[in-house]
């Protein structure tokens, strides 16, 4: 009797002990999906490359050959749009030492001393098993945000190097809205013989680049937002202070949205509106502060409703709402 | 005497003629369980029935009528039997048993929900692509004053995904939807160029502020590009 017993509790153990052997689930995470997503930061900029990407949305197809480079610390990127017009850009990228404040949100580095969260309390990371993108082995690695105020990813990452070679955006039911893929792609040896222009060379990269780990400073701008989305920080703000036109762009590490404010003339006539562009959604809207009309448009890869609640929030500082009476006087 | 007991009262009769059926019996023999549960002890339980209807029957046909209480002392025997004592690790061993039965099947459900609820990256998504452009023109039927999404067709050529309105060689137009409110004077031109600077203008910044390598610059194209350099 009592054996019989143990052997029932025998049979639940190895039925139990199948469950957890269960290859995708487990075995793989040995390098968690975070981690694998971290490393794509520094694989993209470290690495040379060449290849061809496709961009897909509402069943438009783009094609774009891309080469990355690094020589002596700096990297220089040239992207060509394979259809169409065949527009074309030629840049110096950012310098191997250059970070910038979504990477720093990416790695979970301590950055703008507010204690907002990491990227892993906002998204959950899980790998979804194996893909061969481009004729390479990759991870797939499912981002699925914690609320509502983002969308998921589900990206591919290279098993060897690291580069991320699918990234696919998810809206909240789980439809995919965009989706970028390799389909060719090689790394190093041919790549050494390419010259590079001197111009180039000697030419600056662009501005933005962290010197410490301090927030951007955000005090000369007339305007201040009173509601983000958790997690969104300031990554980079542009004023021209001839003009009043402002630009800010917020990020949580892997989405992103700018905000525009435009005192132009040109801006004054148009009525608000929601403009979208693909993935892209932007909302404008119109503030009047004393006699000066303001157009304010929030835009990115982010849910209409978050552009919204953004664009409503934006308000003027104080100061500048006395300085808009005095005018008025 | 409640409704439900004088039916239980005829089941109980039913059985002593053995004419109840499977669910009847079991019914009985819980409600047994829950009257000695609840200590009641009266000749309104079903025990007190159940003795009072032997004894009526036992005396109809003659018997001797004497109410000796078998049940304890049976009770006690069963309890002495092997089979039915109980070893405390015998007892926690198929405890745990039947809770890892419980928590793998909780954690079978878990799992499996969490993949059947995310997109299956492996699968072809050119469907859902197409889908979501039936989706995307659904959402733009509405107020006042929107601009029709695409273009008229101006070449016969069908790309292999173009599943839904857009099938033309030229690139996507944002579309914009204008919300109501009072009039003011602008043209559509205008208004559609200057959302197609903003989102380039955004682009732009996405571009080098993005930890995404080079996929951004996916975004941005020629004739969007050229308005911003006005």
């Amino acid at each position: 009797m009592r054996l019989n017993h143990w052997c029932k509790n025998l049979r639940l153990a190895a039925f139990i002990a199948a469950i957890f052997a269960h290859g995708p689930l487990f075995a793989e995470s040995v390098k968690s999906a975070y981690d694998l997503v971290r490393g794509t930061a520094k694989a993209s900029k470290e690495l040379n490359y060449r290849g061809v990407f496709t961009y897909e949305f509402r069943g438009t197809l783009r094609s774009i050959k891309v080469v990355h480079l690094v020589r002596d610390g700096q990297s220089y990127e040239h992207i060509v749009h394979m259809d169409g017009a065949g527009h074309e850009i030629v840049r110096r990228g950012d310098d191997v030492g250059c970070t910038r404040p979504a990477e720093m949100l990416l790695l979970g580095t301590e950055f703008a001393a507010d204690n907002s969260p990491r990227l892993d309390d906002l998204y959950s990371f899980y790998i979804r098993g194996n893909a061969r993108i481009a004729g390479r082995m990759a991870y797939m690695v499912e981002i699925r945000p914690k609320d509502k105020l983002r969308y998921g990813y589900v990206v591919a990452i290279d098993k060897l190097n690291g580069l991320m070679l699918q990234s696919m955006l998810i809206s909240q039911s789980g439809k995919p809205l965009e989706r970028f893929q390799y389909v060719d792609i090689s790394f190093p040896g041919e790549l050494d013989n390419i010259q590079i222009p001197e111009q180039l060379v000697n030419s600056q990269q662009a501005p933005g680049c962290l010197e410490s780990s301090e927030a951007v400073d955000a005090s000369a701008s007339k305007w201040q937002p009173t509601w983000l989305p958790s997690g969104f920080v300031l990554s980079d703000i542009k004023i021209d202070s001839s003009t009043g036109d402002e630009s800010w762009m917020y990020t949580d590490g892997l989405a992103l949205f700018s905000v525009f404010i435009d005192s132009a003339e040109k801006s004054r006539r148009f009525p608000p509106v929601d403009a979208k562009l693909g993935t892209t959604v932007a909302v404008l809207s119109k503030v009047t502060v004393g006699e000066q009309h303001y157009a304010i448009c929030v835009v990115g890869e982010i849910p209409d409703a978050t552009a919204r609640q953004i664009a409503a929030s934006i308000s003027p500082r104080a100061s500048t709402i006395e300085g808009a009476v005095q005018a008025i006087k | 005497m409640s409704d439900s007991k004088e039916r239980l009262a005829e089941s109980v009769s039913a059985l002593m003629d053995g004419e109840t059926s499977e669910i009847e019996l079991h019914r009985i023999l819980k409600e047994v369980g829950i009257d000695q549960d609840q200590q009641i002890d009266s000749s309104d339980s079903v025990r007190g029935i159940w003795q009072r209807y032997h004894m009526v029957s036992a005396s109809m046909a003659g018997e001797p009528v004497d109410k000796i209480d078998l049940s304890a002392s049976i009770a006690v025997a069963i309890d002495a039997e092997d089979t039915h004592r109980q070893n405390p690790v015998t007892r926690f061993a198929s405890l745990a048993g039947r809770f890892a039965i419980a928590a793998s099947v909780a954690m079978v459900a878990v799992l499996g929900v969490q993949q059947l609820n995310s997109p299956d990256p492996a699968s072809a998504d050119a469907l859902q692509f197409a889908e979501m452009d039936i989706d995307a023109s659904q959402q733009n039927t509405g107020p006042a004053l929107q601009f029709p999404e695409g273009f008229q067709p101006n070449a016969p050529v069908r790309t292999v995904s173009a599943g839904g309105s857009v099938k033309t060689s030229q690139p996507p137009v944002s579309v914009v939807q204008v919300r109501p409110v009072n009039s003011m004077n602008f043209s559509e031109k205008q208004l559609r160029g200057y959302m197609d600077d903003i989102m380039l203008r955004h682009s732009n910044n996405a571009a080098l502020n993005s930890n995404r390598g080079m996929l951004p610059f996916a975004r941005i194209t020629k004739s969007e590009a050229a308005s911003s350099q006005e």
